[in-house]
Order: C-alpha cells, then sequence, then structure tokens
C-alpha cells in the first residue's frame, strides 16, 4: 500500500473528501469512488475525449489527471450539466438533432459542447469541427453533433 | 363535427420522436456493462500472450495467489471446444477454441490466463506475480505463405458440428459455389475483365471496450451484464462452458457502446470473468483496456480475384470470384463469412445466372477476425463496383445505365445470408435512386479524368450496393433467425414490450416502442420498453444481420396484433358487442386509445377503462407472449455518389460532398435513419482512405502498439460540412415488414469504398484497387502516372 493522500474535491456541486492513492487516477475516482459513471473510459491516454470533464471551468481529460495534484478543484462532469432536471442547452440540442447512437462518446460530447460554447458563444463550423476533434465517435458521423451545437449556440444566444 | 364512421388510425410510424433513451445519455446516466458494481466485486485482470505463437510450458501462480489473488488456469476451466458466434446452427460450426487455452497460444494478446483482487490496483500488482514459461514457436502472418507446405501449423485438428475435422497447410474453411454455366457465359462475351482487389483487416474501435461484470448469485446462478449483441446466444455459451442450465444463467440486455459486429459472438473476456466469479463466489468485473481490445477482433481482410464476362450492349455474362480470407487465429466462422460474401457478390448482379465463387479461409498467427458491418459486403462490393467503373470508362458507357440493366431487382433471387438463405426481392428503390440521385448530382455533366489539371482536382463518382435485412427464408438454412416478444396492457392503460432485441444505438429499441404503439394505438409515452434479461425473455437470435427492426420489429407486431385481438374480445365482453365489429383509434386529446363500435362512434370505452374492468372482473391482464420467424430477407438497397478532391502536390484525399440513398422501406424513425447513413458513411471514409491494420513481421505485434492515435480514424475535420452530406430515402414500402420497413444497418457501408474509389479514378484517372488509398499510396500512383505518360 503506497501512502494515501488527502484530497478534497468539489463535483457538481457537492463536496467529497477522499484518502487516494499517489498513482491514482482522477477518472477512477469519479467513476469508482464517486460512482459518476457518465464519465467514460475509451482508451485512458487522451486518444478519444470520452472522459471530458470541465475543471475549474476548463476542458480536461480525466484520465490525464492524478486525483492528488486535482485537489481543491471545482469539477462538473456530464451528470451535473442539468440544472434541476433541465438539460443544458448543449445536452437538450443533441437530443433534437439526433446526435445520439450508441451513446458512449455522448457525456464527453456535451461536456465539450458545452465549454466551446462557454468560450466561444457563435462558432462556425470550421471552429465546432476544430475544437471538438479530439472527441471520438464511431457512430453518428458527427454533423449531427456538429447541427447540434450550432442550434444550442443559437437557442443560448436568443434567450440571453 | 360528424364523426366518420371508420375513425382513421394514427401512426408514429414515420415520424420523428425524441429517443427514448436520449435523456439518460445526455446526462451520463445511461449504464453501459462497465458502468455495473457491487460493493464486495473483485476486478479481473487477464495475463495476455507476449508472442504471436508459444507452447504453454508452465504457469506458476503461486506467488500471486500467496498475494490473495483468485486465480484462472485452463486447469480451472471447461476444457470444451466452442465457436464464439453462435447464429449457425450447429453442424455449419467450426469450434476450435477453449475459454483458455491448454497447449498453445496462437496469436500475440491471446488470453493465457486471468485473476482477480479486490481492487484494480491489487489485481494488476498480482499479475505481475505470476510466472510463465513459453517455448516460442516459428508462426506465420500472411495467408499465402501459411498455405505453404511446412509453414507453421496453428491446428492439426478442429470440430465441425460434433465432427473431427483435420486441417491441412491452415486451410480452416474451402467454400465453393457454381450455379448455372460459368464458362458457357464467358464464351458468350464480347469483353473479359480480370483484376485483383486487396481489402485490408480494420478494427473496430467501437467505443466501450469489451467487457463483463458477472455475480454469483445464492441460487447457484450467474447474473452478467456484458458487452453483447445477443443475449441469448450469450447464455447458450457461457451455460455450456460454466456447465449450468440455460436457467440458472441470466444475462441482462444493457446498453452497448458500440457494436459493429464486434460483439455478435461472445467476447471472449465474459466466460472468462464468469468462470472468475465461479470461483471467487464474488462478483467480478473485467474491463477490457483499449490495448487488448484492440487484440481481441478484426473485420476479415479479403482479396478477390475477379472476372466478368460483358457483351458490347452492356449486359454482363458470366462472373468469377476467388477469394482469400486471412482470418487469424481462431475461427468465428469464416465459413459463414465466405458464404455470405459468395451471397452479396451472387446478389449484386444478374450475370447471366453464370457464377462461380471459391473461397479460402486461412489460419494465421493474428487476431481472429468477425463481422464488421457488412459481412464481406464492404470487401465484395468495392472490387465488383471498381470493375464496373472500369469497364463503363473504358466503353464510355454510362455507369448508371450499366446498373440499371443489369441489377438484379423485384422478381430476382436475393442471398440474404450465403447460398442456403434466399428469398425473391419484392420491393427496390434502386432505380429511383440511381436516376434521381444522378439528377441531384449533376451526373450527366461530369468531366473525364483527361480534363483536369492543376493542383487540386475534383471527380465524382458513383456506387451501389445493399444489404440483407434478416437472415429468413421460406426454407430454414444454415443461420438460425426467429425473435420473440410479450406485450402487456397494464391496469391503467399502458403497455410493456419485453423484447430481447438488442440496440446498438441505432434506435431499435424506439422502432419496436413504435411498432407497439401503433397496433394498438396508444399514444408512444404509453409505451414502456421494459428493462429485460434472458430469463423473462423469448429466444432471439441476436441482432445482426440488419435483421433488428425487420425480425425484431416483426416479432412485436405480431404479438401485438394478438394483444389487439384480446383487447377486443375483452371490450366486447364489457360492451356486450361483438369483437369483431369494434376497433380502435388513438384520441390525442384525451392521451389514449380508445375502442369504439364500427359505425357507432359514440359506443367507446378507453383502454385504460377496458384495463381497469378486466382487472376487478378478475378476468386478467391482456397480454401475449409468442416467437416470430421471418420468412423472407429482403435487400435494403444503398446508393452513394460523392465527390472528392486530390490534392495532387501532397496526396490528401478530402472528402467535398456526398449524396447517399436508402431504401429502408418505411423509414421508422427518419431522423435516426439519416444517422445511420451519416455514420456508415463516416465509417466507410475511414475504411477507404485511412484505416488498416498492420503487423511487425519481426515481432508478430501490432505496428500502431494497439494505440487509437496510431489507428487513423475520421474526426470531426474530415466529413463533409453539414450542408454537403445530403441523405434522401426512396420512396418504398415492403409488404413483408413491419407497417413496410426492412433494415437499412449495414447497407449503409455496402457502397461508400467504391463510390470515393470510382471518384478518385474521375478526379485523377488512377485506379486503386486495394484500400485504403493512403497520401503516400497517392502520391506514388502520381508519380508513376506521370513517369509512365
Ligand atoms: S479515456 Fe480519456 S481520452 Fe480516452
Ligand atoms: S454515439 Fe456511439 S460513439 Fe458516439
Amino acid at each position: 500500500m503506497m501512502k494515501l493522500h488527502n484530497i478534497t474535491l468539489t463535483v457538481n456541486g457537492r463536496r467529497y473528501d477522499l484518502a487516494v492513492e499517489p498513482n491514482e487516477l482522477l477518472l477512477n475516482v469519479i467513476r469508482d469512488r464517486l460512482h459518476l459513471t457518465g464519465t467514460k473510459y475509451g482508451c485512458g491516454i487522451a486518444e478519444c475525449g470520452a472522459c471530458s470533464i470541465i475543471a475549474n471551468g476548463k476542458l480536461m481529460l480525466a484520465c490525464m489527471i492524478l486525483a492528488v495534484t486535482a485537489s481543491g478543484w471545482d469539477i462538473t462532469t456530464s451528470e451535473g450539466l442539468a440544472k434541476d432536471g433541465n438539460l443544458n442547452p448543449v445536452q437538450q440540442a443533441f437530443i433534437d438533432k439526433g446526435a445520439i447512437q450508441c451513446g458512449f462518446c455522448t457525456p464527453g460530447m456535451v461536456v465539450a459542447g458545452t465549454t466551446l460554447l462557454m468560450e466561444n458563444n457563435s462558432p462556425t463550423e470550421d471552429e465546432i469541427r476544430e475544437y471538438m476533434r479530439g472527441n471520438y465517435c464511431r457512430c453518428t458521423g458527427y454533423t449531427s453533433i456538429v447541427e447540434a451545437i450550432e442550434s444550442a449556440a443559437i437557442h443560448m444566444n436568443e434567450t440571453k | 363535427m360528424k364523426i366518420p364512421e371508420v375513425i382513421p388510425e394514427k401512426y408514429v410510424v414515420g415520424t420523428d420522436t425524441p429517443r427514448m433513451d436520449g435523456y439518460a445519455k445526455v446526462t451520463g446516466k445511461q449504464e453501459y456493462s462497465s458502468d455495473i458494481s457491487y460493493p464486495d466485486m473483485m476486478w479481473a485482470v487477464v495475463i495476455r500472450s507476449p508472442f504471436p505463437h508459444a507452447e504453454i510450458v508452465s504457469i506458476d501462480t503461486s506467488e500471486a495467489e500467496a498475494f490473495g489473488a483468485v486465480v484462472l488456469t485452463s486447469k480451472d476451466t471447461n476444457p470444451y471446444l466452442y465457436n464464439e458466434r453462435s447464429v449457425s446452427v450447429p453442424n455449419a460450426t467450426f469450434r476450435d477454441r477453449r475459454l483458455l487455452p491448454t497447449d498453445k497460444v496462437r496469436h500475440y494478446g491471446e488470453p493465457v490466463m486471468a485473476l482477480a483482487h479486490d481492487t484494480e490496483a491489487l489485481a494488476h500488482k498480482a499479475a505481475r506475480l505470476v510466472k510463465i514459461v513459453y517455448r516460442e514457436l516459428p508462426y506465420v502472418l500472411d495467408a499465402e505463405e501459411a498455405m505453404k507446405d511446412g509453414a507453421p501449423q496453428l491446428f492439426d485438428k478442429i470440430y465441425l458440428g460434433d465432427e473431427e475435422v483435420l486441417v491441412h497447410n491452415n486451410k480452416g474453411v474451402i467454400r465453393n459455389i457454381d450455379e448455372g454455366n460459368v464458362d458457357k457465359g464467358f464464351a458468350e462475351a464480347d469483353h473479359i475483365y480480370e483484376a485483383h482487389y486487396v481489402l485490408d483487416r480494420i478494427y473496430h474501435n467501437q467505443l466501450e471496450t469489451k467487457s463483463a461484470v458477472c455475480k454469483p448469485e445464492p441460487d447457484g446462478s450467474m447474473t452478467v451484464w456484458c458487452t453483447t449483441q445477443s443475449i441469448h446466444g450469450t447464455r447458450s455459451l457461457i451455460a455450456k462452458l460454466l456447465d449450468l442450465p440455460f436457467s440458472k444463467v441470466n444475462i441482462k440486455k444493457v446498453t452497448l457502446g458500440g457494436g459493429f459486429g464486434s460483439s455478435i459472438q461472445m467476447n471472449t473476456v465474459i466466460p472468462i470473468c464468469a468462470a472468475l466469479a465461479k470461483k471467487s463466489g464474488r462478483p467480478v468485473k473485467l474491463l477490457s483496456s483499449r490495448e487488448e481490445d484492440f487484440y481481441s477482433h478484426h473485420k476479415y481482410p479479403t482479396t478477390f480475384d475477379i472476372k466478368l464476362g460483358v457483351t458490347s450492349d452492356m449486359m454482363i455474362t458470366a462472373a468469377e470470384v476467388k477469394a482469400l480470407v486471412d482470418f487469424g487465429s481462431h475461427q468465428i466462422q469464416p465459413l459463414a463469412y465466405i458464404g455470405c460474401t459468395a451471397g452479396w457478390f451472387a446478389s449484386l448482379y444478374k450475370y447471366g445466372s453464370n457464377i462461380r465463387f471459391n473461397g479460402t479461409a486461412v489460419y494465421t498467427n493474428k487476431v481472429p477476425c468477425c463481422a464488421m458491418q457488412g459481412y464481406g459486403n464492404p470487401q465484395i462490393n468495392f472490387a465488383i463496383e471498381s470493375m464496373i467503373d472500369d469497364i463503363c470508362n473504358e466503353h464510355g458507357w454510362d455507369p448508371i445505365e450499366f446498373r440499371l440493366k443489369n441489377y438484379r431487382t423485384v422478381g430476382d433471387e436475393f442471398w440474404g445470408q450465403g447460398p442456403t438463405i434466399r428469398s425473391i426481392i419484392k420491393t427496390s428503390g434502386v432505380k429511383e435512386s440511381l436516376i434521381e440521385g444522378g439528377e441531384l448530382f449533376n451526373w450527366k455533366e461530369r468531366k473525364p479524368h483527361t480534363e483536369k489539371t492543376g493542383r487540386y482536382r475534383k471527380g465524382i463518382g458513383v456506387a451501389r450496393g445493399f444489404h440483407t435485412s434478416g437472415t429468413g427464408g421460406p426454407k430454414e438454412g444454415e443461420v438460425i433467425d426467429y425473435s420473440s416478444a410479450y406485450i402487456k396492457i397494464n391496469e391503467d392503460g399502458s403497455v410493456d414490450v419485453v423484447s430481447p432485441v438488442m440496440d446498438h444505438g441505432g434506435g431499435t429499441w424506439d422502432a419496436l416502442a413504435k411498432i407497439c404503439a401503433d397496433v394498438l394505438q396508444v399514444p408512444l409515452n404509453k409505451v414502456g420498453m421494459s428493462p429485460t434479461d434472458t430469463r423473462t425473455t423469448g429466444f432471439d437470435i441476436c441482432t445482426h444481420a440488419t435483421r433488428g427492426v425487420y425480425c425484431g420489429g416483426a416479432a412485436v407486431e405480431h404479438v401485438a396484433l394478438k394483444v389487439r385481438e384480446k383487447l377486443l374480445e375483452v371490450a366486447g365482453r364489457i360492451m356486450n358487442e361483438d369483437p369483431k365489429r369494434l376497433s380502435i383509434y388513438r384520441d390525442d386529446e384525451l392521451g389514449q386509445g380508445v375502442v369504439y363500435l364500427i359505425g357507432f362512434p359514440d359506443k367507446r370505452m378507453t383502454i385504460e377503462q377496458i384495463a381497469f374492468h378486466a382487472k376487478n372482473y378478475s378476468w386478467g391482464t391482456i397480454a401475449y407472449a409468442d416467437s416470430y420467424r421471418q420468412k423472407n430477407c429482403p435487400p435494403c438497397f444503398v446508393t452513394h455518389f460523392v465527390e472528392v478532391e486530390v490534392d495532387t502536390l501532397t496526396g490528401d484525399i478530402n472528402m467535398t460532398k456526398a449524396l447517399m440513398y436508402g431504401d429502408c422501406g418505411t423509414a421508422i424513425n427518419p431522423k435516426l435513419l439519416e444517422g445511420q447513413l451519416i455514420g456508415s458513411f463516416n465509417r466507410g471514409l475511414g475504411y477507404t482512405l485511412y484505416e488498416h491494420i498492420d503487423y511487425d513481421n519481426k515481432t508478430g505485434q501490432l505496428k500502431n502498439r494497439a494505440m487509437m492515435v496510431d489507428y487513423k480514424t475520421p474526426t470531426f475535420c474530415e466529413m463533409p460540412y453539414v450542408k454537403d452530406c445530403m441523405v434522401r430515402v426512396c420512396d418504398v414500402y415492403e409488404p413483408t415488414g413491419p407497417f413496410g420497413a426492412k433494415g437499412i444497418g449495414e447497407a449503409a457501408l455496402a457502397s461508400v469504398a467504391a463510390s470515393i474509389g470510382n471518384a478518385i479514378y474521375n478526379a485523377v484517372g488512377i485506379r486503386f484497387t486495394s484500400i485504403p488509398i493512403t497520401p503516400e499510396k497517392m502520391l506514388k500512383a502520381l508519380k508513376e502516372k506521370e513517369e509512365n505518360a
């Protein structure tokens, strides 16, 4: 047993005090200890984006972060995007535009789509493609996801 | 307002409805097998072969056991030889693999043994304490080499059903088919064409890696959550390997994070996990890493030698195909693969009814190959559709006209799953798609490659294809096909559908719910798809062969019709009317299905009232369960028109436009259908331009070291822009399908590669007979072309 480290994480608004091993990945902590299984394992080495999370307002890959280094962070996972049961505009647009098939990439996609629109409220198609290209999807062919993000942007700008 | 005598029924089939699992999927709440966990669960690790071919001399697990691991070696497991794929009848199934190998390993990455410990980290630590001694054996990675005398042999004998079969020169399967008079057909031809095509080995790369959670229950049974396309197929094999009755193995239907054929067969990690759970008496979780997944299954590579005879008036008179398949180290039914490939070939054109197909499938020390969207169809389609383009270019014939003269259509025979499963084509949208598509794509205005100059050259191409819808036929053949359903009307008028059918994300469950809603005329939101498992459902063979909607949906329709009959019978008793004079319509104001007396619509009751009475009179639940077999296998057709732009300086090929036609009969979920066509186009694009599994001859390992970044697949950026991805649905109603539906899933990929290859020819005048067409290959070919000019 290696020496355990005490860390504090805020995930989806809830505070967690945990003792973790120095080599424990944030992805595994989120999935296996907090049971927030919406953050997915697809590769474990930053190749697929299935483990995308929002950490301190930035898009990050949970499989590339040691849990000890994340102490004190404020994290949002796919489970935390909807507020009071209301989907955020990106989530809603994924449903409306049929941007979901098997759904395994979907949590990571909606997380990345959400941070994209936080950084750029009216991205062009090229900007969406460029920003999202690290998120892999084997099912949809991506175009419906592009449409969903475009329509979420329009919706957000209209309701601002 | 006067109410008409017969109130028209309303249908949700054919309309867009938000997918039922959408909310769960965007909020991260959809549960996949890898998400299941139990408090006292152990984590398993598989120890895999570090050699492509080696004898297992000894395994010492004492230290790992002293460290607290539960270990599983071949000594602990059933030595029964099995085949992971169980959709064929036993006497058409070759068996060559064990749960864990007893004698030797036959590919790098093959499971040797496994162990489990309290945490994932401890399991990995324990794995490092295991000592395995191997004796390396010579290995062979090439099919041609493998067939030579003196090549390393993978197997001496295997089984076909219960019969022992000797293996010579690694030839696992030989299958020859001859129909009509091929020699006479060629003699009648004015032109003979011959060419060699190479279709590479690729990897499914489904996003969820193969995984399982197995939980031994107090009653001696085993519950299993796993990545599978067939809960019943998995159950039959787990039961056999664990020596349990079917009633003691319960496979849960959980969402699958992408299939594409990789889980038609039972993934090898599932029985390993189950055996560990049985031995330890605790729940066990086994997740494949991406690296392990890369070493689990690949798509069949195939090389073809094609010969076509053509008359001067554009008729094909005979066709001959020689196919060589390097299927790797175990058989996941290359017998069926070759048969199906022969069937797709035979069903593409008429060839004057003169066809010959010689297929050989060979063992090599590589990862075993399995189905991947199309089961030979994209492979043979690329060869034939490329050759037809060449023939037309040479003679100045219009490729559209040529295809319309020769294709198999209504009234012709279609082979839905190899030579033993055939039915007559009843509907076809091929003509519509070729003619309309040609107009939309300005086909007539296309210029030959000789008129194109400059660095960037655009070209357009067309190809057509199809896939079967299911594997049913008037006569039963090598492949089993039926499905089941149980439907009940609840006491409040809502409806539960209990179905064994898997959905890989294409929207099959939405389709089943819609079919049920429309037969019973209840609002869609009153229909629930029950979480099910093998205990609660009748048999379904598998969601493969594009059969989910056509066969699974037909079973739901069949059972729903019986429930409707019962409902009217019960209503008749309450209303004191002859049930034959009653009908149902959906009343959206009431949010209810309503049963009424034909001619006297004022005499009516909601389904809720009827169910409520049936309960209070103690008449029982209005419900029905049955199995159903489709007796046809109608082809779903596709046509692809694409435009590419070749950068002659870098060799890059840019996809600028795609028009996809799908003939799936009635489109039950139109928006989701679009997703099927575009998603398949994307995978086809990867297949044609980027993807290939390369082996390192010096080590027998994958050259990409099982890394996704070194296995290039299309990202967001390689697709045409949204407005340039156009989808059209043919206006077709298939009389044998539920609400006129056929399939679409696998068809959607069939002609992508050929259409891109043909567009590339139109751009630069180079015919690629092998894929992927990488920039390196393109540059080399451009240079050669220049030198020869
Ligand atoms: S799992 Fe983190 S990027 Fe793939
Ligand atoms: S929906 Fe399956 S991987 Fe994206």
